[in-house]
């Protein structure tokens, strides 16, 4: 049963990736990567790591991604004049590189599609609790360290926005 | 008992003044003549107290000091100096005619504005013969050799300003390089034949013990060769006396003092302290003795041909020099040193002499524009006339008695050597009566010239009474005591003697009327402009620095300029400046060609990664 | 069975899409969104791996690399709309100033 659900939710993700590099409009791209996180959330459910999947929603889709919807909206990226780009000149090194990159995965894998050599570990589960346990226990340092970094972002932001206030 | 250390004063003395006048007197002039006088008299009174330590002392005293300078497991350098008596009176020589032409110099550079400079000159020039004079090993003497000869240089260009006069030292500098580049060569071989590893040695006093024993005479005879390169470089003989003539460009006192009594008798002195490398060696001294011949026959037709008083005089000194030459490679070391002090009074008497002229005359040296000096200036006149005559081998006079003892040495060996020898003395004669009669002799109608004054006519009184009493002082015995002195060989003194009369009358029958021109320029027909040209020595070197050597030259030049120059240094700048400008490319600005990079690279990784699984 | 070699391949191709994303995008904002494609990859393949190797320090990463990512883009975008404001434009190619 898991399978099935693997398969449906890791092509909607594949899909939707790649709608987010190959749209043009920026509103889609923008809304293409809330489908690619959700896609991505269900398939952290699959392995049953329950935590870090609303994480992913609640702050990724629902934070991050409305903030680049914000700068959309805000600087009338979805206009006609702007979405009209040239081709970019690095397109064909880009996509060939790209593809080297994916063979190679391939190569890395096959010995892992064929063999199925590890099952999951099913005492894993992603639980709050479980988390919780060891993050303000063993990882209680990066935990208060990424709450400074969060704050010292936040002044970036705003002496950035300031300078630009200042300028208009 | 000897002291050593009167020789290091005798060395250091003419140095110190040197240095004193350089570093503080060099616009003073009197302070640094005195300066220079007293430098070169400590050196003299140190001198004649070794003299008289070593006087009469049974056996010959031979006294060596030294440290060593360089010391490697397999080199050892020495500075020392080694007294005997061949080197005090060389040394005495040099000190005491040196004294006598210093002090003459005061009076005859008074007017000259650099005369500080020409004192620290002539200091520095007493240092480095003393040097010589007192080396004790081959290392050291070819330093000063080689300090001499700077000394030289700087002495002949003094009046630098003048082109004739830098081209002058110039020329004396090159063509003793020459010879001093063999003289190098033969100094390092010998010193690879006198041991093995660190036994070799550089010392006379060792060579002395070591070399006599040696087998390889082939070897030897070259190394003897290379050395007596050096000497016909210093002492002008044949090929390579064409600086010596030239070098009269310089003041007076130089020619007197180094052109004629000391640095050029510095190569006969070598042979003389060196000559137990040369004594089996038959074939070199043969060549050394052929060599001295030619140079002392080819100087005294020279001299015929010249109206310039000091050109006159060096041919002269080229002369006697290639008898003393001559001496020496008849096995007469005792006969070629006589003849060197001998000569050292009377050249350096007839050269101050013709300085005193000179100054008189406001530096008038053409002899064809002198007259009547005799009556004008008496005490230069007749001390010049006692230096021509000891010159000529008059009796009693010094030269009679050294020339006759070199002229009896190669009666007894070649017969050949014995007659060019009389012959030469002959023309020495005639050219010395030419010059006598033509500037000194005849009416005074000008009237111009007045006696110099007593500063430099006290020098030449001086060095008149030695030239007179040179021959009767027992020099060859000092030198030599263990040496047999020869008898008076009475049919040699006695056509030798015949000969230089009759130089003198044929002279005067020529001369002595003081005619307007000289007779012998239309005379002698086309041997005149060969003997004018100097044998055309002077054009073929002319012709072979100009054509070979610059040739050579451009050729290295061209090399350097076009693979060197264009391919090495410029092919360096371009490649390195391509490699930049290529490189530049890569700087485009745009980030996402340099994430494009990133990727190509993390593919390369990961394909290194993934295949190696 | 669905085992670890198929979601480490499935981060790998989003993976790919993601430098493509990053590498051909023309718009400045594009490109961040394609970063997050790539974040999105590598927590993929991080969770995958606490599961089959039964330590919950994947997840933990993935939770922090989240916080950053979150930070990251905030601060991406300022700059974006600074830039909007300077060139009047998000086109890659304006920010060429370090071109030799």
């Amino acid at each position: 049963m898991s399978s099935f659900f693997f398969y449906i939710f890791a092509i909607i993700l594949v899909l939707a990736s790649l709608a987010v590099v190959l749209a043009r409009n920026p509103l889609y791209n923008v809304l293409s990567l809330v489908v690619v996180i959700f896609a991505l959330s269900s398939l952290f459910m699959i392995l049953e790591a329950f935590f870090v999947g609303i994480i992913l929603s609640l702050v990724y889709a629902g934070a991050v991604l409305v903030f680049f919807l914000f700068v959309v909206m805000c600087l009338n990226l979805s206009t006609p004049t702007l979405t009209t780009v040239q081709q970019n000149r690095f397109q064909l090194l880009g996509w060939l590189a790209g593809l080297m990159l994916l063979a190679e995965f391939f190569l890395a894998t096959k010995a892992f599609l064929a063999a199925q050599a590890m099952q999951p570990v099913s005492e894993i589960r992603g639980t709050i609790e479980a988390i919780g346990k060891i993050l303000f226990a063993d990882y209680l340092l990066p935990f208060e360290l990424t709450s400074l970094l969060l704050l010292i972002a936040i002044f970036g932001i705003v002496s950035l926005a300031k300078g630009a206030l200042k300028t208009q | 008992m000897v002291n050593p250390l009167l020789a290091w004063t005798a060395l250091f003395a003419p140095l110190a003044a040197c240095v004193i006048i350089t570093l503080f007197f060099l616009r003073s002039k009197t302070p640094s003549a005195l300066i220079a006088i007293a430098g070169i008299l400590t050196s003299f009174v140190c001198t004649v107290l070794l003299f008289l330590q070593i006087f009469h002392t049974h056996p010959a005293v031979e006294l060596q000091q030294s440290f060593a300078w360089i010391h490697t497991s397999t080199l050892t350098i020495d500075f020392g100096v080694l007294i005997n008596p061949l080197a005090i009176m060389m040394l005495m020589v040099v000190t005491g005619v040196g004294s006598a032409i210093f002090i003459y110099s005061k009076g005859y550079m008074a007017e000259d504005p650099s005369m500080p400079r020409f004192f620290a000159y002539l200091s520095l020039f007493a240092f480095s013969m003393i040097g010589i004079v007192l080396s004790n090993n081959f290392i050291q003497l070819f330093i000063f050799w080689e300090l001499v000869g700077l000394s030289s240089y700087l002495l002949i260009g003094f009046w630098y300003a003048k082109p004739s006069a830098a081209d002058a030292g110039v020329k004396a500098f090159v063509v003793n390089r020459v010879a001093d580049f063999g003289f190098l060569c033969g100094i390092i071989l010998l010193w690879s034949v006198s041991g093995v590893g660190g036994e070799r040695t550089f010392l006379f006093t060792d060579l002395a013990g070591t070399i006599p024993g040696l087998e390889n005479s082939q070897l030897l005879s070259t190394i003897a060769l290379l050395i007596f390169c050096g000497v016909v470089g210093k002492s002008a003989q044949v090929p390579l006396h064409v600086w010596l003539v030239d070098a009269m460009e310089g003041p007076t006192p130089v020619s007197a003092l180094i052109h004629a009594a000391t640095m050029v008798a510095a190569g006969i002195y070598l042979l003389a302290r060196t000559f137990f490398l040369f004594e089996p060696l038959t074939a070199v001294l043969t060549v050394i003795a052929y060599i001295g011949a030619i140079t002392a026959f080819l100087a005294a037709t020279l001299a015929i041909a010249e109206n310039d008083i000091k050109r006159i005089l060096a041919y002269s000194t080229l002369s006697q020099l290639g008898l003393m030459v001559m001496a020496l490679g008849l096995a007469g070391p005792l006969q070629g040193m006589y003849h060197l002090t001998t000569h050292a009074f009377f050249k350096a008497l007839l050269f101050l002499g013709a300085g005193s002229v000179i100054y008189a005359l406001h530096h008038e040296q053409n002899i064809w524009k002198m007259q009547g000096l005799l009556k004008q200036m008496p005490v230069t006149g007749w001390t010049f006339l006692i230096g021509t005559l000891a010159l000529c081998g008059i009796f009693p006079l010094s030269g009679f008695w050294s020339k006759d003892e070199i002229l009896a040495l190669a009666a007894e060996h070649n017969t050949v050597l014995y007659w060019a020898g009389t012959l030469t003395s002959c023309l020495t004669a005639f050219y010395m009566g030419r010059l006598f009669w033509t500037a000194f002799g005849g009416k005074d109608d000008h009237g111009h010239a007045h006696e110099s004054p007593a500063v430099m006519t006290i020098p030449l009184i001086f060095l008149a009474i030695l030239s007179i009493m040179g021959g009767l002082i027992g020099i060859p015995h000092f030198i030599y005591p263990e040496a047999a002195h020869p008898e008076l060989n009475m049919p040699v003194a006695m056509i030798s003697s015949g000969a230089a009369i009759l130089g003198l009358v044929v002279s005067y029958l020529i001369y002595g009327k003081r005619p307007s021109r000289d007779p012998l320029e239309t005379k002698l027909g086309f041997i005149y402009p060969v003997l004018k040209n100097k044998y055309y020595f002077d054009t073929v070197y002319g012709w072979y620095v100009d054509r070979v050597q610059q040739g050579v030259a451009i050729t290295f030049a061209w090399f350097e300029e076009v693979f060197i120059v264009r391919f090495g240094v410029h092919g360096l700048t371009g490649a390195a400046k391509a490699t930049g400008n290529a490189l530049r490319q890569l700087q485009t600005g745009l980030v996402q060609f340099y994430a494009l990079v990133f990727v190509l690279g993390v593919v390369y990784l990961f394909f290194v990664m993934v295949t190696r699984l | 069975m669905i085992g670890l070699g198929h979601y480490i391949l499935l981060s790998g191709i989003l993976f790919s899409i993601g430098v493509v994303g990053v590498i051909t995008s023309r718009s400045v904002l594009k490109i961040l969104l394609s970063l997050e494609l790539l974040l999105a990859a590598s927590n993929l393949s991080f969770v995958a791996f606490s599961k089959f190797n039964g330590d919950y320090t994947g997840q933990l990463i993935v939770f922090f690399v989240i916080l950053v990512a979150a930070a990251e883009v905030a601060i991406g975008l300022a700059i974006v709309v600074l830039m909007f404001r300077h060139f009047s434009t998000i086109q890659a190619d304006e920010l060429k100033d370090m071109k030799w």
